[in-house]
């Protein structure tokens, strides 16, 4: 019994994993180039969850459509915030882009409260769904689960066989050598941070698949701090690292869930949670570049 | 004496702040609002404003401050013979708790810098508030409520006299506290090897600086201010603790606004802060409820990209080597 009902569990943190996953890799893009931690990372998921809320129940647009929307908006936003704020902290200490991105997530926050309002929301896209002998999987999570491989395919091989992508990783591993060859360090910022936000932004519309009447104002901080351990498992900078570090994260979280349950007298949900923390403590003392990092 | 001729504006500015409130009806709220902010962001500032290290996660202090008081009052107030003793019992155990989670920390996290060093504090902190919940200790979600507990050791006129004045009072001494302390190490030994390690650490292990031992004394230093002051702003005054509450990351966030605003790494600055910080908060909180955050955000992200190194920071740049130097720093 507990054997099955594990591994229906595990099929479904596979699944979330997978968008998990998606929704990190912009963390990390955006660390590796600039160095940069996102802190009002969780806000643009937040953000892509309401376009794909008012596309699909104002307009009702296909949640598959509002991908790309999601994209060019996120872009839009990356490019809006690079040029504002984060070019003029690049240089600066800590302290300074912690706080600014921080505060971009309150804004965001605060706007989209101000349009929407504070209620939880949610949609419902009624495709069906697949019965297995253990569990029953909503067909729209696969799509998200497939849209989200798709995108990190995508993102794999732009950065593998294109110029730009080439340019983006020689910054990544050396930024004055990247300068040295003529590689224009600026513009490469400015389009990882927004290529960065554009991925987190996406990653939103495909979160709303999992979490039926979950959209609100303020659902972004728990992601935010779920893709830091992610991000860390995965090596910080590396995105794809944290592809594979969401998909085992999905794994253990919902594997964790199911064993907490059976614990008589215990929350299991918040245990779960505190269970990512801890392994980020312990992975952060061992091995401080991640599980999939380099040296 | 010299050296610490920067401790008279702080102190006079608490003065007068008690002053206000404790002479002037209706005033009393308002200036304890402001002491809070000033304790904390001077506590925060110990450790962030010499070091350069940014603790996100320093809300666990406050917190576990709170959960001490909190614990300290309710399993002692049923003995009578130890009278006002169960606030210092309460006051103890929040220096405890803080301690370990300090201790903790800075075995784990001080080995690690920059980015890695402030997801690991928001780690601690998250990893805390989701353990208590889930592993329902200390009440769980439900928290613990005390308040009842006072009135049985105290009786009631005493109780409100003690959450309506003696707590904020504390939130004073300890403010104060925090700037004697953080005068004393910019003054001292400590200091000195402190702004080494900020300027460059590496460098200044080579010099043969124990950076572990100083990073950890300014660490622990700034938590137990921190948790002290949750003990009593949050503890004592309003006698109840839910972990939802109180393992915030906002505040810190808050902390850091107040040294921001008044200038990092100085004295003066988190008191300047606090104040502009606390007076602004609550013009807006009663000019526009329910915006507050919306307009504090994009000043935030004004003064971090125009107006980096504070007020403080500022003045000191134009009172140089003017008499009125040696008491701002």
């Amino acid at each position: 019994m507990i054997l099955q009902l594990l591994a229906g569990n595990l099929i479904h943190g596979l699944l979330l994993g997978g968008v998990y996953g998606l929704a990190t890799m912009g963390l990390s893009l955006i660390f590796g180039v600039m160095n940069v931690v996102n802190v009002g990372h969780g806000a643009f998921i937040m953000v892509g969850a309401f376009i794909t809320l008012t596309l699909f129940s104002v307009l009702g647009i296909s949640p598959v459509l509002a991908i790309p929307v999601a994209l060019l908006m996120g872009m839009a936003l990356g490019f809006f915030f690079f040029y504002t704020v984060m070019r003029r902290l690049i240089k600066a200490p800590e302290l300074a882009s912690l706080l600014a991105t921080f505060a971009i997530g309150i804004l965001l926050e605060e706007v989209v409260k101000l349009i929407f309002g504070a209620d939880f929301r949610g949609y419902n896209w009624g495709l069906g769904k697949i019965v297995l002998p253990i569990t029953v999987i909503p067909l729209s999570k696969i799509y998200a689960f497939i849209g989200s491989i798709v995108i990190a395919l995508f993102l794999y091989f732009w950065f593998s066989k294109t110029r730009l992508g080439t340019a983006v990783r020689a910054v990544v591993e050396d930024s004055e050598g990247a300068r040295v060859c003529g590689v224009n360090v600026g513009w490469i910022y400015a389009l990882s941070f927004a290529i960065g936000i554009g991925l987190t932004v996406m990653s939103g519309v495909m979160l709303t698949m999992f979490i039926p009447v979950g959209i609100n104002p303020y659902m972004g901080g728990v992601y935010t701090l779920k893709a830091f351990v992610i991000a860390v498992l995965g090596g910080l900078s590396s995105p794809y690292g944290a592809f594979f570090a969401g998909l085992i994260f999905g794994l253990i979280e919902n594997g964790a869930y199911v064993l907490f349950a059976q614990i008589p007298g215990v929350a299991p949900f918040p245990l779960t949670v505190s269970l990512a923390f801890w392994m980020l403590f312990f992975l952060l003392l061992i091995k401080p570049t991640g599980l999939l990092g380099k040296k | 004496m010299v050296k610490y001729y920067p401790l008279i504006p702080v102190l006079a500015i608490y003065l007068v702040m008690f002053l206000i409130g404790f002479y002037i009806e209706g005033m009393w709220q308002m200036v304890a609002l402001l002491a809070f902010y000033c304790a904390l962001g001077q506590s925060w500032n110990i450790f962030m404003g010499m070091t350069g290290y940014v603790d996100f996660g320093y809300v666990t202090f406050i917190a576990l401050g709170t959960y001490g008081m909190a614990l300290g009052i309710s399993y002692t107030h049923q003995y009578e013979w130890l009278g006002i003793g169960i606030i210092f019992i309460g006051l103890i155990l929040a220096l405890f708790l803080a301690s370990l989670s300090a201790l903790l920390e800075s075995f784990i996290a001080l080995r690690l810098r920059g980015a890695y060093f402030a997801i690991a504090c928001i780690g601690i902190n998250e990893g805390l508030k989701h353990f208590i919940e889930g592993a329902r200790i200390w009440g769980g979600s439900d928290g613990i409520i005390f308040y009842g507990a006072l009135i049985q050791a105290f009786g009631r006129e005493t109780s409100n006299h003690l959450t309506a004045f003696w707590a904020d009072f504390a939130v004073f001494i300890i403010a104060a506290l925090a700037a004697i302390l953080n005068i004393y190490y910019m003054r001292s030994k400590i200091g000195y090897a402190l702004t080494a390690v900020r300027e460059d650490e590496d460098a200044a292990k080579v010099m043969g600086i124990n950076t572990t031992k100083y990073k950890t004394i300014a660490f622990l230093t700034s938590g137990l201010l921190g948790a002290a002051v949750g003990a009593f702003a949050w503890g004592v005054k309003l006698a109840h603790v839910y972990p939802g509450d109180v393992f915030v990351i906002h505040y810190t966030i808050e902390c850091i606004v107040v040294v921001l605003l008044g200038g990092a790494g100085t004295l003066l600055g988190p008191v300047v802060g606090g104040l502009v910080y606390g007076l602004s908060k609550y013009w807006l909180a009663v000019v526009l409820p329910g915006f507050q955050l919306l307009v504090f955000a994009p000043i935030i992200i004004i003064i971090i990209v125009v107006f980096p190194e504070g007020i403080i920071g500022f003045v000191k740049q134009k009172t140089k080597s003017t008499p009125l130097a040696r008491y701002i720093i």
